[in-house]
Formats: C-alpha cells, sequence, structure tokens
C-alpha cells in the first residue's frame, strides 16, 4: 500500500524529549544508534520495571477471560507466556505452547485505541441560569502510558487515526493530549491467525515505524531496535548486547515466514474503483441475509472512529453533561434525521462500512481505513468474514483466479528450457507420473493449477498439469492418449524433456483460508487437484473442514491410491471415492461423482470449492455445489484445451471472449458465465 | 424551559397487573434522587411504597405487569381513561412478560394440574402486553426496567423534552466496556446482538450470554442468529430455549421460538413439568 519513505504513518507526535544529558545519554552515544540488540527474555521485567519508574502505566498483553487482550501489567509475569490464539471467522480461542515465548499469539479483542479515543470521554458541562448558559470543557490530563506488544497492524491502525483526528483542517485535542503522552514498544509478528491479512493491506507483519522500541521474539528472547530517541535511551538502560547475525537472520526469518503463509487474501490493485462500481450488487442483499448490524466489527476496528455525543442532565434542566461515546454505522439511529433513515436497512448499512473501509477513506484521508488485522472477522458473531465478500463483491481485475506468482521461462514459442526425468512411477494401466529434476527454478515456484508446455522434438508440444510441486522437482502425470503422450511416458529415468511454464492461473488457495474447501474430480482431473490438496495439507489448521470427492470409471483407474488411502488415515480430512463400475474387491458407493455431494449433510455456505473433470462433470458438480450453498464466486472449475502456444497468441484455445491458457485455466464460475459446458465433449 | 412550580406539578401515579413489582423497586432503586424527584412531581398513587391510594385522572400513569386475567383486562381500560400519558414498565408491562410463556401452552391443563380448586383461578389463556389493549404513549423495556432509562423519562417529563434512550445492541455497551465478547470467545449462546441495552451488558459482564430480558432491539435480525446457535453453539435442539425468555412474546423472538418448535418442557395439553406438578400437589 505504501512505501516506507513515503509511510502514512505520521511519527510520534510531541513525544517527550529525550535526556541529553547523564550517564544514560553518554551510553546511547557509545552504542550504534539503531540496534539491534539481543534482550534475553528473563530480562524482559527490566523493561517494565524501568517504564513503571519513568511514571508510565504500562498497558501490555494478559490472560483474562479466555483471551489475550490488552491490560494494565505490573511485570513481566502477567504477560502471556505459553500462551497463544487460534482464530477463525466468529471464533477465538486460547491455546497452551510447549514454548514460553510471550508473544507468540496474534491479536486481540481490542486495539489500543480505547486509550486514544476512549470509549467514553466527557466533553463538557453546560449550565443554564436564568436566561444565561455556559458550558464549560472537561479537563483532559491523559496519563502517561506505555503500550507494549503493538502489532504492526495497530501501529498502522494508529497511524490511519492520526490521520482522521489531526491530519485535517480540525483536530481533536483529547486525542492529541493522550497520544502524545503514549511510549510504544511494538512487536514484528512471528505468528499469524486465519484471520490477519496485513499483507494484503501494506501494514506488516513488520512494523515500519510509529514505535520507539520494536521486538521481534526468537528462541532465548527479542530482537530489539530503537525507532526514537527515547527507544535509544531506553536501550541503553536495559541489559542488551548486540545481536549477532545468528539471532539476526532468526528474527527476519520468522517474520518473512508469517508473510509468506498468509498470502495475499485481498488483492487490492484497483479496489477503490471496483468496489465502488459495484454499489447495485446483489451480493449486499445476500450479505444483510447474515448481518446482525450488531455493530461488533465497528467497534472492534482498530480504525473506526465514530461517535455520538450523549447527555445526562439534572432533573430540572439546568445542568447537564455531555459525553462523547463510540457509535457506529450499523446503529439504526446512526443516519436517522425528523421524518427518516438514510440507511434503514442492513444492507445499506454494510454498504456504508465496507465502502468506506475500502474505498471512501482513501479519498477522505489518503490511506485504506483497514489495517487487515482481522478482528472485524474473529469477532462478527455469525462469522462474515470482510475478505470474502470484498471478493466477491468486488473480485480482482483481469484474471479473477490467482495470477501467477512468477514470470515463466521460456515464453516464446519454441524456446524450451529442459528438465530430466529423475523417477517414474505407473499410475493406472495407461497412466504415468514423471518426476522432473534439474529444473529451471521458476518451475518450482509455480502455483497449484498452473501447467506447462512439454515437448520432445518430432512431435507437437502438449499443455501438462503439474501435479506436484516438490523441493527442487515437478511431477507431471499424463495419460497415454496419443503418439505425443505415448512418447512422453515411455521416457526412461535420465532422459530430458523440453519445458515452458509455469503458465496460466493457479487454484485461489490464499482466499480459501478460513473458510471450508471441497475438492471434486475425476479421473485424471486429480492430477491438477494434487497439488491443491498439498498446499491444505500444509497449512491444514488455516481450513475449515475439507471434503475430498473423486470418482473413477473402476477402482483400477483411480490415480495415487497409496496417496489417497494416506489422506484418508489421516483423519481431518473427508475422502470419499466412488466408482462407475466396482470390481469384486471394491466395498465403496458406485455412481457418479455428484451423488457424494448430493448425498452430503454439511452446509456449503463457507466453503470454496475446486473442481476438475470434464465439462459437463463440472456443470453437474457447480450445479450440486450451488444447491449445497456455495455461492458462484467460491466454485472454481479448471478448462481443457488444445493449447499451442500457451500464452494467448496461437488462438486455439479460445473460449468465448477468453483464452484458457492465458485467462485460465482456472475460472471460478462467474467468470465463465454460460460458457461452462457450452461447447462440451 | 421552567421547572413546574408546586401548583402545577403533575400527578403522577404508578400502577400494576400481572407482575412481580420489581419494576416499581426501580423507582425506589433511584434513592439519592427520590426526594428530589418526589417535591417535583406529585405522586398520587404507588402501591409498593405508599398505603395513601388516590384515584385518577393522572397527568402521568407508569404501569407495569401484563394482562392475565380478565379484571386486568377491564382495568387497563379504565387506567387509560383516567391516565393523560400512559407509560408501560418493564417486560411484562411491554412483552407479556416470562408468564406469556403460557400463552404456547394448554392453559386449562395448567390450572386444573397446579390448583385444588381451579374454578377459583380467574384467568385468561394468555397474558399479553399492554398495548395489545390499550394505546400506549412511551415504554420503559427491560426485567426489571433501568434505573437510569426511569430517571432520564422522568427529567424529560420534567423539562418537557423527550427522553433520550439509545436504541441499540447490547454488543455496544460490551464493546465500550471492554467486556470480551462470550459468543466468539467461548461459544456462549448471547442475544445481546438482538437486544436492546439498558442493562450494561450485566450477564456478558460475568461471563453469561445475555438472555434478553430488554427484548429485541429496533429491527432485529433474528434469523440470522438463531441460524448461528443452530450451528455453532447449541445445536438446533436449544434454540426455541434461548428464545423463550423474558420477552419471548414479542413478535421477533415469537417468530423464532414458532418455528423451532415452541418453548421445551412444554407438552402440548399439559403441564411443563410433571414434577414440579407433583410438589405443588403435595
Amino acid at each position: 500500500m505504501v512505501s516506507d519513505d513515503r509511510s502514512p504513518f505520521p511519527s510520534w507526535p510531541s513525544a517527550a524529549p529525550a535526556p541529553t544529558s547523564g550517564p544514560a545519554a553518554s551510553a546511547v552515544a557509545s552504542l550504534p544508534a539503531a540496534g539491534p540488540w539481543f534482550l534475553a527474555r528473563a530480562n524482559l521485567g527490566v523493561l517494565i520495571d524501568l517504564l513503571r519508574s519513568d511514571g508510565r502505566t504500562v498497558i501490555g498483553p494478559t490472560v483474562e477471560d479466555g483471551t489475550i487482550l490488552f491490560a494494565e501489567i505490573a511485570s513481566a509475569d502477567d504477560l502471556p507466556a505459553g500462551v497463544g490464539d487460534v482464530q477463525a471467522p466468529g471464533s477465538y480461542r486460547l491455546v497452551t505452547h510447549a514454548n514460553r515465548r510471550v508473544f507468540d499469539y496474534t491479536v486481540g479483542p481490542q486495539g489500543p485505541k480505547r486509550w486514544m479515543f476512549p470509549p467514553r470521554a466527557q466533553l463538557s458541562v453546560g449550565r443554564r441560569d436564568g436566561g444565561a448558559v455556559t458550558f464549560d470543557a472537561a479537563p483532559t490530563e491523559p496519563a502517561r502510558l506505555a503500550l507494549i506488544g503493538v502489532r504492526a497492524c495497530e501501529l498502522a491502525a494508529l497511524g490511519v487515526q492520526d490521520r482522521v483526528f489531526l491530519g485535517g483542517p480540525f483536530t481533536d485535542e483529547d486525542y492529541r493530549a493522550r497520544r502524545g503522552n503514549v511510549l510504544v514498544v511494538a512487536v514484528n509478528c512471528t505468528t499469524a491467525s486465519s484471520t490477519c491479512f496485513c499483507i494484503s493491506m501494506g501494514t506488516g507483519p513488520e512494523a515500519r515505524g510509529g514505535y520507539d522500541l520494536v521486538m521481534t521474539e526468537v528462541d532465548d528472547g527479542f530482537v530489539v531496535r530503537a525507532g526514537s530517541p527515547e527507544g535509544t535511551d531506553l536501550i541503553a538502560r536495559l541489559p542488551v548486547r548486540a545481536a549477532d547475525a545468528g539471532l539476526v537472520v532468526e528474527a527476519s526469518d520468522a517474520v518473512a515466514r508469517v508473510a509468506a503463509a498468509m498470502g495475499d487474501p485481498v488483492p487490492t490493485a484497483g479496489l477503490h474503483d471496483r468496489l465502488l462500481a459495484q454499489w447495485d450488487s446483489p451480493h449486499w442483499v445476500e450479505i444483510a441475509d447474515r448481518c446482525l448490524a450488531c455493530a461488533n466489527c465497528t467497534l472492534v476496528c482498530p480504525t473506526c472512529f465514530c461517535s455520538s455525543v450523549v447527555q445526562r442532565s439534572d432533573l430540572d434542566g439546568k445542568v447537564s453533561a455531555s459525553d462523547r461515546v463510540w457509535d457506529s454505522c450499523f446503529t439504526v439511529g446512526f443516519a436517522k434525521v425528523a421524518g427518516g433513515n438514510f440507511r434503514t436497512r442492513y444492507r445499506d448499512r454494510y454498504r456504508q462500512w465496507l465502502t468506506h473501509k475500502f474505498a471512501t477513506w482513501i479519498d477522505q484521508f489518503g490511506t485504506f481505513g483497514c489495517v487487515g488485522c482481522g478482528r472485524c472477522i474473529a469477532w462478527c458473531p455469525v462469522g462474515i468474514d470482510v475478505r470474502a465478500e470484498l471478493m466477491a463483491i468486488a473480485p480482482p481485475l483481469a484474471t479473477r483466479a490467482e495470477a501467477a506468482p512468477v514470470l515463466p521461462v521460456a515464453t516464446t514459442p519454441g524456446d524450451y528450457v529442459t528438465g530430466r526425468v529423475v523417477a517414474k512411477r505407473p499410475e493406472t494401466s495407461d497412466v504415468t507420473t514423471l518426476v522432473l529434476g534439474d529444473l529451471d527454478p521458476a518451475f518450482l515456484a509455480g502455483r497449484p493449477g498452473q501447467f506447462a508446455m512439454v515437448a520432445l522434438p518430432a512431435f507437437p508440444p502438449l499443455p501438462i498439469s503439474i501435479s506436484r510441486f516438490g523441493r527442487d522437482t515437478i511431477e507431471l502425470t499424463i495419460r497415454a492418449a496419443g503418439p505425443a503422450t505415448a512418447a512422453l511416458t515411455s521416457l526412461s529415468t535420465g532422459d530430458q524433456v523440453g519445458l515452458r511454464g509455469p503458465l496460466g492461473t493457479a487454484w485461489p488457495v490464499d482466499r480459501a483460508v478460513g473458510h471450508d474447501v471441497v475438492v471434486v474430480t475425476g479421473g485424471i482431473g486429480l492430477a491438477p487437484l494434487r497439488p491443491l490438496i498439498d498446499a491444505l495439507i500444509a497449512q491444514r489448521n488455516r481450513f475449515g473442514t475439507i471434503h475430498l470427492y473423486y470418482g473413477a470409471r473402476t477402482p483400477a483407474d483411480q490415480l495415487y491410491r497409496e496417496e489417497l488411502r494416506g489422506l484418508a488415515a489421516r483423519g481431518d480430512i473427508d475422502v470419499q471415492l466412488i466408482v462407475d463400475r466396482a470390481g469384486e474387491e471394491w466395498t465403496g458407493p458406485v455412481g457418479v461423482v455428484t451423488h457424494l455431494i448430493d448425498r452430503a449433510t454439511w452446509d456449503g455456505s463457507r466453503s470454496f470449492g475446486f473442481v476438475c473433470g470434464p465439462e459437463r462433470m463440472m456443470e453437474a458438480t457447480a450445479e450440486a455445489l450451488e444447491a449445497r450453498d456455495l455461492s458462484s464466486e467460491r466454485i472454481f472449475v479448471t478448462l481443457e484445451r488444445h493449447m499451442e502456444c500457451g500464452i494467448g497468441l496461437c488462438g486455439h484455445c479460445q473460449v468465448g471472449r477468453l483464452f484458457v491458457c492465458r485467462d485460465g485455466p482456472v475460472f471460478s464460475l462467474p467468470q465463465l458465465g454460460d460458457l461452462l459446458g457450452r461447447e462440451g465433449i | 424551559m421552567t421547572t413546574r412550580g408546586a401548583r402545577s406539578r403533575l400527578r403522577v401515579g404508578v400502577a400494576k397487573l400481572a407482575s412481580c413489582d420489581g419494576c416499581q423497586l426501580t423507582i425506589l432503586d433511584l434513592e439519592e434522587e427520590l426526594l428530589a424527584i418526589a417535591e417535583r412531581l406529585d405522586i398520587v398513587e404507588f402501591p409498593e411504597a405508599s398505603s395513601l391510594r388516590s384515584a385518577g385522572p393522572y397527568d402521568v400513569l407508569l404501569v407495569e405487569g401484563s394482562v392475565s386475567s380478565p379484571d386486568q383486562a377491564a382495568e387497563i381500560v379504565e387506567l387509560r381513561r383516567q391516565a393523560k400519558t400512559l407509560v408501560t414498565i418493564g417486560a411484562c408491562a411491554t412483552a407479556g412478560g416470562i408468564q406469556a410463556l403460557r400463552n404456547w401452552s394448554d392453559h386449562d391443563a395448567f390450572r386444573t394440574a397446579v390448583y385444588p380448586r381451579p374454578e377459583l383461578v380467574e384467568s385468561l389463556d394468555t397474558a399479553t402486553p399492554i398495548s395489545d389493549h390499550v394505546k400506549v404513549d412511551a415504554q420503559l423495556v427491560g426485567c426489571p426496567i433501568s434505573a437510569d432509562h426511569l430517571r432520564e423519562l422522568l427529567a424529560a417529563l420534567l423539562v418537557g423534552r423527550r427522553p433520550q434512550i439509545r436504541e441499540e445492541a447490547v454488543c455496544l455497551e460490551c464493546k465500550r466496556r471492554g467486556y470480551v465478547c462470550v459468543m466468539v470467545a467461548t461459544g456462549t449462546p448471547c442475544l445481546g446482538p438482538l437486544t436492546q441495552t439498558g442493562c450494561g451488558a450485566l450477564c456478558p459482564a460475568f461471563g453469561r450470554g445475555c438472555y434478553g430480558c430488554f427484548g429485541p432491539r429496533e429491527q432485529p435480525h433474528a434469523e440470522s442468529l438463531a441460524r448461528t446457535f443452530a450451528e455453532r453453539t447449541t445445536g438446533p435442539a436449544d434454540v426455541a430455549r434461548l428464545f423463550a425468555g423474558f420477552t419471548a412474546w414479542t413478535p421477533p423472538f415469537r417468530s423464532i421460538v414458532d418455528q423451532h418448535g415452541g418453548p421445551p418442557g412444554r407438552t402440548p395439553g399439559g403441564p411443563a413439568t410433571k414434577e414440579g406438578v407433583g410438589d405443588a400437589r403435595r
């Protein structure tokens, strides 16, 4: 969203100047200014004691009411050592960790907003004496605070509120006074919840300024840096040593892993316009069917700033105190005037909130109103996921399946790189899996659902789905259906093939995070879905229930039989197999794969569906999934077409306006509209 | 805007129908302001507080309790005639109260099972809110009502302004007070998102779900929360029980109770809990 040099988060306003003399100051001068230093975990208490002895009230994370929340803490003993959180739409639970880390959780029920922008603040007292009236503003005498454990998204939120309350022609002086009295010890995230999406909003997981100190937790303590003169002064008074390179790498690796695992659940390119173009989207009505208009999303939001003034008068109406209280655009009275309400319907209120956060906020304040902390997702009593709603209402532009993250190699038709067959596995009587090594790294960075153009001299090039991305290999699962595929499946270990790719769109795995997943496929259609299944398993706890429904002509036609058995044995994936014709040994169900969906009892309203098979089968499957309440925006299919160039230039693979090779092969149902099955084989 | 002088003090009465008197007690709970209120209002009828009785007419009449007997049905019509402004107070008067659960059951069977001489008990089949019987000018909801709401109503009456009582979900009060959402953090079903604020989020403060004592707020989307209870917290079997509380007879909650087969323990044609009935007979 922003680059470092144009940070939207103003530097600290009017923080107390650091002392410039005395032993502390001279110690500062002798150390490198920015660190990094190492603070042992056992010495974290020294920091808290220092802050308290400086006259600050210390606000930090502590376990209370089944959550890790911000509250006043007295010592390091109050921190959540060995406690973590598991968050999902509408759900928050604590878990115990084997380690004694104190910041091994993400964000709690409310951020530090309430200390800068209190939920209830006295504004003034009005008095009426005969004909005279007076109003006395309430005094602001904010406590000196230190906030410990503030995350990157929360820092960004403070920056957003700075813009709201201090950045315009009129300012909130109560906020300014409180804000200027706060010292911040930030923490870089080394873990993320399924609800987190700071990556998409460009705010985390690494703090980018606006802190006095920032810490990254490592095995034995913290790698610490200073971000202000006051932070540097604190460092000088702490029992720290210079952090060696190993620790610094351990810390930055931990943060990088969080970023990589999060993916990009809300692609924000053009989001402002995408969203505002959907003023009349029917999806607002669909959301209103679930939304309670209870206002929880806005009250847990670290940037929401709406408030109302309430009065309490004496019995004679002569003395009246006015308080400002948190309010919300979801309350019934919020847009009421004499004679009516501008936002009577829930859909109007949800639209106001969502378009404000992700579009009109930019027009007002030059930044998104969302920092990706995910609180509105976890703390929605009915589990509405703002990421999914955004993607349903305003899907990303151009390709709506996941765009390829890396540039393919050898894009020009005829210009191949090579791979070498390092292993070979028969799957069925006519299907073989080739394991390819000796690869260009671009192939290893491919995404589930992508394909490669594969060629041998003298044979036409073929588009083949990549059926596994290994550490330094990829797999291709090929049915010997003609001369070219027969030539490929008869290669021996050590033989080379020509490769171009990886090409095309991918299954949007990251968008399904926090949701249930249904994978439906038949025959060799399991091959392009296998990397998706690998990705689901690799991050199993980031998804809800997972169903895999696989149909084959006969039991002997099933691919990857050993792996399927292994998947079923895990116990956390529902694997169901069905065949058209059973042999004597088959005890499972017989029929078409859609029977498995029809027979299921789950509610698909929170599911993503990924489907691969013949188009008629995908059409029937999509219908069956929609009947289970999956929304069509969350159903993805992959199309097969004749392809030669793989980059949208040769024209073979066109379906209506789409080039399957370039715009697909993975498509969402709405992208295809009525194109699915129209030309079917 | 001036305070009314002694000569023009508002004549205020407090009356009750079928109720526990808890809302009248809330008036006495105003404690330190009670004297000031009594100086400014002429409280002529208040059975919970004083043996002095005075018939109407009243400038303002506060009425608690539901209409549960033929006598009460007649009485409320007469009270309405005596009152310039009629204010219903509490869940019984505004929603029928907990006793409205009998509206789902066979009233005669209850009466026969509980009382040795049922023919002496004159009661109606249903317990209903006062607004089903006469026009109501204002209401204070809650079981019992909020002392703050009452104070605000009286202060507004005295000065001649509109009372400022917020129409919003209990959730807002939970969040302002920093209470952790029991539904999200512990999976405890909570009616807070549908319920009118005023209690100060009393139950969530103690880790309990909201029982809906203050009844549905304006435009509650009860279906969505009921679905969530069924899917995520209690399962479908308990949904009716959750909505069948002090304000079950309000249309939004009643519709959920109906959709889920009525209040639990209800034996059509018979009493709710057979053991309880046995005890009463002994």
